[in-house]
């Protein structure tokens, strides 16, 4: 029986330890640089980071990041200056572009197309509309000189609250041992993102994963309902009349990008009855014969962004007539 | 609780632990520990059914005390032998056919002209492995009767040996004179058989996870959109379920008896790669042997086998497919499944060429198989393929409109996965799958049967690996046999 026992747990750490060198060889794992709040409150990724992102667990998707100075994921260096048009390209996951190589980011996509013209990428994982309010507002110096805001609206999760509060938590999570030991054993990482640990997590966060029973029998019947849709309709329009107020919205050089399909008819009638442009790129979408987005999650693949970056150019191009 | 779960995952280290270390000094308690890990194994699902369990144990286990004390008494031992039987056929005939024998009269009596509607079908669960466990206690009771057993005179052991949970639930479907006598016997811990356990665990997860639980979408895909694929597309479906089905049933085998070596008991082999068979008399030889045998030893022989006229034989053979294809479900399509089996097989046995390949594989004694052997194989593969489009399909006119499908769109089309992923994988994993069987075709309780310690640790890895490379979120992650 010792033989037994010792021999397994030999075998088992062998092969965990070949299949560590495995996923670290070929880079199956994901890199998520690390993040810091800044002194003026902006949630960001600590600069000068070069590293891989990872979708799928066969590599099915498969890119290069780069975080410059300023803390973002960008092909350049963002120095705004009154000689120069830029344009500020603000978000979350789907503008940070972590599916993508950087050196052919949509806002590289914007160049290439638009002459003289430098695209500036804010995108963070986790932004929502409150956090690119305040991005704004906190670098109002470096905004003052740029001549064109796009702020990327996902109505259905940006507009949770009214004000901006840097989220400490999260940073504070993702420096804890856990989260270390996570990012150091990479064949952990790479578990954790093809969701075979998830059992694990469930079971760690109080015993879940043995009784998800009682999941089906949670509905809400109210949910659906015209008088709930109206409750949260007004909400986040409050919510957004709140932040545009709190942190200013120069309403001649910023813009929304959003998708119509996902976007309440309140909240679009809300914006053009109050001079907020917004660019809507569900059309090109809706009429794409090719996948927009990626196999394994939500996020725009290198078509979709194309697409995007065809609609900002556009836009570009008739802002700058 | 499944296999594939975290449940079990703490389970089986727990119930080891227990079983090798704390209950070891006597056999009773040690017995006693196999019986409630399986209720509760068991009961993970749905406690309630634990009932009809322990009530299949206690009267198969007084049922076969009165067989055996009425052995001389022929009338009254059959009369017992019934009561089994009929108990367990009836708990069979509630819960998995009870609303299909009703809708089919329904249907009948409508043909006929007459307009009734069904108030008589139930909402019924089917309890899982209800097929499994009461063919288990049959089995008993049949041994007995016909002197091949003695009935036991411990209920503990009686209880352990219908509830053994490694094979509760898909089997393999034991016999009282393999599994009880273990259970009877003091288990001795060999470091060999626990090794050999483990290797056959890996193989077994390896067969579900890689094989059957990625191979799913593209079948269910295939199955569900039939009327809008091409002939190639279909023929691709019903070729991956045949890969699909046999890596889901033979994967939990591997695993069910990789688990009881755990324990030092050896459970018989349920699967001798069917994928080799050279024809359709061979295939059942390899394919869900122990239902094959049930079957064989508890109706065909007794029917006369094929010791009777060629006509009987050729009936004994009729009514063991079908009863067979029955067995699987309560739908018309098995039952159909069942009829395709038995015209393939008559024309083998008429031939003679029944038993032929039975105590050999393919490329007995050579690397690579002769051409005959391998169109012997892709022949039987293509008639076995066939008959699971009526396996797969959820009803008779689907199954027809499936094939139908195939004769009037006969043309080829690439198949894009329904996710989006590259179809290549799929085809590499499933020829390397098929090439790694044929090397290890000569033992299926051995699947890294290598000399080398370093290639035998390397393909560990390498299974391991694969898991990690398929392994999908979004899978269904039950067994396709649990319907049964």
């Amino acid at each position: 029986m010792r033989k037994f026992i010792l021999k397994s747990v030999l075998y088992i750490l062998l092969i965990l330890l070949l299949l560590e060198v495995i996923v670290r060889v070929f880079h199956l794992y994901t890199e998520d640089p690390p993040r810091f709040i800044d002194k003026y409150g902006v949630e960001k990724r600590i600069p000068d980071h070069d590293g891989y992102a990872v979708t799928g667990n066969r590599n099915q998707n498969f890119s290069k990041f780069h975080i410059n100075k300023a803390g973002f994921n960008s092909f350049r260096e963002f120095n705004p200056s009154a000689d120069k048009f830029e344009m500020a390209l603000i978000g979350d996951s789907f503008i940070e572009g972590f599916h993508q190589d950087f050196s052919n980011s949509i806002g590289k996509q914007i160049e290439n197309k638009v002459k003289d013209v430098e695209v500036y990428e804010y995108g963070y994982a986790g932004y929502d509309f409150a956090n690119q309010m305040h991005l704004v507002y906190a670098y109002h110096k470096d905004f003052q000189l740029i001549d064109k805001i796009v702020l990327y609206l996902n109505y259905e999760n940006d507009l949770g609250r009214a004000e901006y509060e840097p989220n400490k938590g999260r940073i504070k999570m993702l420096s804890s041992t856990v989260f270390k030991i996570r990012d150091n054993i990479k064949l952990l990482a790479y578990g954790s993102k093809i969701g075979i640990v998830e059992p694990l997590k469930k079971l760690a966060q109080g015993g879940i994963a043995f009784n998800e029973t009682d999941k089906a029998y949670k509905t809400n019947e109210l949910k659906d309902s015209e008088a709930e849709k109206l409750k949260i309709d007004k909400q986040r329009i409050a919510n957004f009349k709140n932040l545009i107020e709190l942190y200013g919205f120069d309403k001649s050089k910023t813009s929304l990008l959003l998708d119509s399909r996902k976007t309440s008819d309140r909240f679009l009638d809300f914006c053009r009855n109050n001079g907020i442009k917004y660019i809507d790129f569900a059309p090109k979408f809706e009429n794409s014969k090719k996948p927009t987005t990626l196999i394994y999650d939500h996020h725009w693949n290198a078509y979709g962004r194309s697409l995007i970056a065809k609609e900002l150019a556009d836009y570009l191009k008739e802002q700058k007539k | 609780m499944l296999f594939n779960s975290l449940d079990f995952l703490i389970f089986l280290p727990v119930v080891f632990i227990l079983y090798w270390f704390v209950f070891k000094k006597s056999l009773k308690i040690q017995n006693l520990l196999v019986i409630v890990a399986s209720y509760v194994f068991y009961g993970w699902w749905d406690w309630r059914f634990l009932v009809l369990i322990f009530f299949s144990t206690v009267l198969d286990f007084f049922v076969g005390q009165q067989i055996f004390k009425n052995q001389d008494n022929k009338q009254k031992a059959r009369y017992w032998l019934w009561v089994s039987v009929g108990f367990n056929l009836g708990l069979l005939g509630f819960f998995k056919y009870f609303n299909f024998f009703v809708d089919s009269f329904i249907e009948s009596v409508n043909a006929l002209g007459y307009n009734i509607k069904s108030v008589w079908t139930l909402r019924i669960i089917l309890p899982v492995g209800i097929s499994f466990y009461t063919f288990q206690t049959m089995s008993y009771s049949f041994d007995i009767y016909y002197k091949k057993l003695k009935p036991t005179k411990n209920f503990i052991s009686f209880a352990a040996f219908v509830a053994f949970f490694p094979q509760l639930v898909a089997g393999p479907i034991e016999r009282a004179s393999n599994l009880l006598d273990q259970i009877n016997t003091r288990r001795i811990f060999r470091y060999e058989q626990a090794t050999s356990g483990l290797k056959l665990i890996l193989w077994g997860f390896f067969k579900k996870l890689v094989i059957a639980d990625s191979l799913a979408p593209i079948v269910d895909d295939i199955f569900t959109n039939y009327a809008d694929y091409p002939a190639s597309t279909l023929i691709l479906g019903v070729s991956l379920f045949s890969f699909q089905v046999y890596g889901d049933f033979s994967g939990y085998t591997d695993i069910a008896i990789g688990t009881a070596k755990l324990f030092g008991v050896e459970l018989m082999s349920n699967f001798k790669f069917p994928n080799f068979s050279r024809n359709i008399a061979e295939y059942w030889q390899r394919w869900h042997i122990s239902l094959s045998t049930w079957f064989r030893h508890y109706l065909y022989i007794p029917m006369g086998g094929s010791r009777v006229s060629k006509l009987k034989s050729l009936r004994n053979i009729a009514v063991i497919f079908l009863v067979s294809g029955l067995w699987h479900g309560a739908n018309w399509t098995f039952v159909f499944w069942g009829a395709i089996h038995a015209l393939l097989y008559i024309p083998v046995f008429l031939m003679g060429r029944n038993r032929v390949y039975a105590n050999n594989v393919i490329a007995e004694k050579t690397w690579f198989p002769s051409i005959t052997e391998i169109l012997q194989v892709l022949l039987t593969f293509f008639l076995v393929t066939f008959s699971r489009i009526f396996f797969r399909s959820p009803s008779l006119s689907s199954s027809f409109d499936f094939i139908k499908q195939i004769g009037n769109n006969f043309s080829y089309e690439p198949y894009m996965h329904p996710m989006g992923y590259r179809m290549f994988d799929f085809y590499l994993l499933v020829a390397l799958f098929t090439v790694y069987e044929y090397l290890i075709r000569k033992d299926e309780r051995n699947p890294f049967k290598f000399g080398s310690p370093l290639v035998r640790f390397l393909l560990y890895t390498l299974v391991i690996l694969s898991i990690l490379l398929f392994y999908d979120d979004g899978v269904n992650r039950s067994f396709i046999y649990f319907q049964f």
